[in-house]
């Protein structure tokens, strides 16, 4: 996988393996007007296959009960919640807990809150600023905070003291689409930011992957339909049997 | 897993496989709730709906059909005309999951065709239509009504046509006909949520009715599965919260690792 952050411009066009944060948009408002899949579908299809993913990196059979405690941390935005999706399915085979300080007030990410409650997931009020107690309590963590295009400045106090914590992270990290902080396109801050073990490119891989240098990464792209694919000329793994995400 | 049509009184509460269909109805502080006639939809689903959105419940059991279909037809073992599928689709929900259905198997490179006769004009419905045509999945005008020529063309037949609590005659002159057709099929018929046209409770009309190969129940089976006697029988209810399922006192089968599908 090509470690470069822009565009090779000798790459074919069916050669392309990322999308820049114009084209990710562009793709959504595709599916969504075009194809009229709801929003609410997409999340859902975003967050089960994220799940997913975490349990083929994490797989449950060789986890302690201690490893299988999930944080799951949401932002306000869309990345929240695909976050609280994934925690919901998690909730079948882990255990995962929530921390979701800035709540949007949208009826989607509360029919989800709603739904993450009522299944008894726990939501932390707040998240400990000292990390190795975030070390201790969980055998992992999904970042869930900031999706492309979201400003770090824009989520709100908490998020932004919960990324500092995180980065400080020792135990495995996820991140949903883009390391919450990364800048979707050149993947500046990559050094500083958060480094996640895995990373889970949701639809199509955003232009940061290629700094991505964890032991992961999975595309959650399956119910991306052929048309489009080929539209934004993209080449991507093939996904095997009823598979929702594909290993890259 | 009981073969009988109704309760047995002394079956523990924890020991119970099935769900009436009248405990699909709206709760009610009345315990006199039990003498009620069953009569339409789906509490279960209804309360469910109201906090998850039909969107994100019908995504839910979005794998039901297709991954039921993997597990019975694996796409490896199918000859291309094999790969072919008819999904017949009702207006009610019942249709909007075969539709959903269809998609994934376009996505997982079955060859679905679908027939949807009789339209809802609900907005969901419309959606998962413009998803599926987007998508190029075929729709038939119409049914041929000799049975040879669907059994010639397609592989298999996705029943998605009426749900527990919809009445035949609710659903439209092309749907009932097309249900006389399938009765006639020799190709294998993939039933979702129940075979069509069989009494929910008593799964009566079950000898004269659909004969489904595969019945994939979704959230859990309704009593008439205890008539069922095709191949495979696989519930979809993996998303049903643990809370749910103890309230309604149901014992299901363990799912395998991310499986969203169990067979019984």
């Amino acid at each position: 996988m090509s470690s470069a952050a822009g565009p090779d411009p000798s790459e074919a066009p069916e050669e392309r393996h990322f999308l820049s944060t114009a084209e990710a948009a562009a793709l959504e408002r595709e599916l969504l007007e075009d194809y009229r899949f709801g929003r609410q579908q997409l999340v859902e299809l975003c967050g089960h296959a994220s799940a997913v993913a975490v349990t083929k990196a994490f797989p449950l059979p060789a986890l302690s009960r201690k490893q299988r405690t999930v944080l799951v941390v949401c932002g306000p935005e869309q990345n929240g919640a695909v976050g609280l999706v994934c925690a919901r399915h998690l909730r079948v085979f882990y255990e995962p807990t929530i921390f979701y300080p800035t709540r949007s007030l949208d009826l989607l990410h509360r029919d989800l809150t709603t739904q993450c409650e009522k299944m008894d997931i726990p939501f932390l009020s707040y998240l400990p600023t000292e990390v190795q107690l975030i070390n201790e309590a969980y055998g992992l963590v999904v970042d869930a905070v900031l999706g492309p295009g979201v400003e770090p400045g824009e989520v709100g106090g908490p998020c932004t003291r919960a990324l500092a914590t995180l980065k400080l992270l020792s135990i495995p990290l996820v991140s949903l689409d883009i390391p919450s902080g990364w800048d979707a396109e050149t993947g500046s801050d990559s050094e500083d930011g958060l480094r996640p073990d895995v990373l889970v490119s949701l639809a199509a891989p955003k232009r940061c992957a290629g700094r991505f240098s964890g032991r992961h990464h999975f595309v959650a792209g399956r119910f991306v339909p052929d048309d489009v694919r080929r539209k934004f000329a993209l080449r991507l793994p093939g996904y095997t049997g009823t598979d929702c995400v594909a290993a890259l």
